[in-house]
């Protein structure tokens, strides 16, 4: 595979183009034809796709995609290209697990094929949602991080400082990074899992200063947690990104390539955004020397993960990764509900049952359209990753019925969806036990609607 | 040939996004002595809109708009230059200065806004991404714009919005130019916060509200 420093040097020697040229010449005409080339197709309806020929051409598809369109960088202006057999070499040599956390919390994702129901996926919890202080902070963490069945967990955001939010690259936002991770572990401590890692970027920190000042020892980072690197827009590799893959390669952390393929932008709908998410698995270890991947396509407008050409998609580019070269992935949801609330569970259980058994890791997601400060609500989480284990008990083939009775639940609230609530609402302040009666009806009521389709989640 | 079948023409091929037969069609309107302000707006822009609803109820996506976009300025590219010829000037419903701000590097939801400005008529200046927030106030200035459309994706880019319309204020032209917000950390109730005159949801609810503004 080609060493880090020539990967660094693409963007120094490809040819010069303008951002706009980069994609009205080469990512979007050649994605369009692409697909034409490869055949792939969505009838609209699947939600869990079980066609492999179709999974294996959406692979072949993003490897000419690379090889075809390559990578930009907007610093340089240049198209960062590389050839198929690079391509595929970092394909076959890429990572097939990663090991994080510290002492007995220190556990492997693997990377999953389709089908698989005989192992037990990863599971990861929480989110980036704003807290409003640090009492709701610590109490989230520590709740999130007591979930026995979790492996790591997503930190929420506290951007206060002095009653006032930090600016974007200011000197309180390094401040409120390295407070965050100060936070976040002392709530995974009092949880009695000292070790559990964190493997989501620390969303108080927009910049490389930021996450590299809370990597400090001191602050409570470590090699063994995930660090997110991500693609800026559809095939953007900025120095920014490359800043942090220079740097966490250097103390060897766990990196997670990170793509957030919008659909109804360049990507355009399903197909596109199928090949171009698994085009960026498979830069993910190219250019980033990514660990695992976190796989985030979103919707352009409704600025959520769960509609059902989205999860089509979602699902394809896990199975195609799955398939063909076995990178360990997650898969950040969002979703329209508010948390707590019938909808935001109905779409978890459908996103779950497509990802989870195309190849996909089991990661809890969060309100995205509904959100509000303080939403993350553990118990939520809990059921989720409870759910995400019974999907992995299942193929694809049987995943799709049930998935199709789930997804008129929610699919037409999905511009409007239902209010959820906060942290406060549903717990005792002291005691930090549910208080809300209908928080905890509403979840009992779709676990026994879900054993009714088909899938028996227990209560872990 | 009738003008009617002319309009037509022009309009489906702007559907199509297809910028040879946009730029024929044009030819066969100005041999046929139209008016080349009426082929915009009974055949060009017509075309537009139902390019605008294509891409609202995602029959379309991003990478379309932009062909779209693309055949309509070439056919701008012939037709401007005739109405000025002839002492008019192009179909305008106003000008716009567009831009994320400081410290936020995304661009898309910006660019798709800026297209359909476009296509719907608005003369547009993009200033790009991370943008100072004295380019706003001077590009607004020297455009003599209408509206000043701010983008910010992150949280923490959010109160950048708020600092244009702080300096607009200091510098006494606060009346002088609308303010709309947008992207994805905004919401109406921080539009509200920060005295901007518009938000929305969507870059076609954009459009509609900037539309309204500017009428």
């Amino acid at each position: 595979m080609i060493d880090l420093i020539e990967v660094f040097d693409r963007a120094e020697v490809g040819p010069l183009i303008s951002e706009t040229d980069y994609y009205m010449k080469r990512y979007v005409p050649k994605l369009s034809e692409l697909i034409a080339r490869h055949a792939i197709k969505w009838d609209k309806e699947t939600i869990v796709n079980r066609d492999d020929d179709l999974t294996d051409r959406v692979f072949q598809a993003a490897v000419d995609l690379i090889a075809e369109a390559g990578a930009y960088c907007p610093e340089t202006n240049r198209v960062m290209e590389f050839t198929r057999e690079e391509i595929l070499t970092a394909s076959a040599q890429c990572p097939r697990s990663a090991t994080f956390g510290e002492g007995r919390e220190r556990k492997t994702m693997h990377g999953r094929r389709p089908d698989t129901t005989d192992d037990r996926p990863w599971v990861h919890v929480g989110g980036g949602i704003y807290t409003t202080d640090e009492q709701v902070y610590m109490d989230t963490v520590e709740k999130m991080a007591s979930i026995s069945i979790v492996d790591s967990v997503s930190v929420p955001s506290i951007l206060h400082l002095r009653g006032k939010d930090s600016r974007v690259r200011s000197p309180q936002e390094i401040l409120a990074a390295c407070k965050t991770v100060r936070l976040a572990r002392e709530g995974i401590r009092r949880s009695g899992r000292t070790g559990l890692p964190i493997i989501n970027g620390i969303s108080a920190a927009s910049q490389p200063a930021s996450m590299f000042a809370a990597t400090y020892p001191a602050f409570g980072l470590r090699p063994s947690d995930g660090f997110l690197i991500d693609f800026l827009s559809e095939m953007v590799v900025g120095y920014e990104a490359l800043q942090k893959v220079a740097f966490y390669n250097s103390i060897s952390a766990n990196i997670g390539s990170t793509s957030t393929p919008l659909f109804g932008g360049y990507a355009g709908g399903a197909e596109g955004v199928a090949v171009t998410a698994t085009a960026y698995m498979i830069m993910g270890n190219l250019v980033f020397r990514g660990t695992y991947h976190y796989n985030a396509p979103l919707h352009s407008k409704l600025h959520l993960s769960s509609t059902k050409p989205l999860i089509w998609a979602i699902a394809m580019s896990n199975a195609a990764i799955g398939r063909n070269m076995g990178y360990p992935m997650v898969n950040l949801p969002y979703l329209g509900g508010g948390s707590g609330t019938k909808q935001y569970h109905y779409e978890m259980a459908c996103y779950l049952l497509a990802i989870v058994t195309s190849g996909g890791n089991v990661f809890s997601g969060h309100p995205a359209m509904a959100v509000q400060s303080d939403s993350l609500v553990p118990d939520d989480h809990k059921f989720h990753a409870e759910m995400g284990l019974a999907a992995a008990k299942l193929t694809r083939e049987q995943a799709e019925p049930i998935a199709q009775k789930l997804y008129p639940l929610f699919g037409d609230k999905l511009k409007d969806p239902d209010k959820g609530l906060t942290f406060q609402e549903v717990y005792d302040p002291q005691t930090k036990r549910i208080k809300n009666a209908e928080y905890q009806k509403a979840m009992d009521d779709v676990r026994a609607e879900l054993a009714g389709m088909g899938l028996e989640v227990p209560v872990s | 040939m009738g003008n009617e079948a002319i309009f037509a023409e022009l309009k489906q091929a702007i559907i199509d996004q297809d910028q040879e037969a946009v730029l024929a069609a044009v030819d066969k309107a100005l041999a046929a002595g139209i008016d080349p302000k009426a082929a915009i707006d009974q055949g060009l822009l017509p075309g537009l809109t139902v390019i605008g609803e294509q891409f609202e109820c995602e029959d379309i996506f991003l990478p379309e708009l932009m062909q779209a976009a693309l055949a309509f300025q070439a056919a701008m590219g012939v037709l401007e230059p005739k109405i000025k010829e002839a002492g008019g000037s192009g179909p305008k419903k106003g000008t716009i200065v567009i831009g994320t701000v400081k410290g936020d590097l995304h661009s898309i939801g910006k660019n798709i806004l800026k297209l359909l400005f476009e296509t719907s008529g608005f003369e547009v200046h993009d200033l790009g991404i991370d943008v100072d927030l004295f380019k706003f106030v001077d590009k607004a200035k020297e455009v003599d714009a209408d509206i000043i459309a701010i983008s910010a994706l992150l949280t923490t880019t959010l109160i950048g919005q708020r600092d244009v319309i702080d300096a607009l204020k200091d510098q006494g032209t606060r009346d002088k130019y609308m303010v709309m917000v947008g992207g994805g950390a905004t919401t109406e109730e921080w539009a509200n916060s920060i005295g901007a005159d518009g938000w929305a949801a969507s870059a076609y609810e954009a459009v509609v509200k900037a539309s309204a503004l500017v009428a």
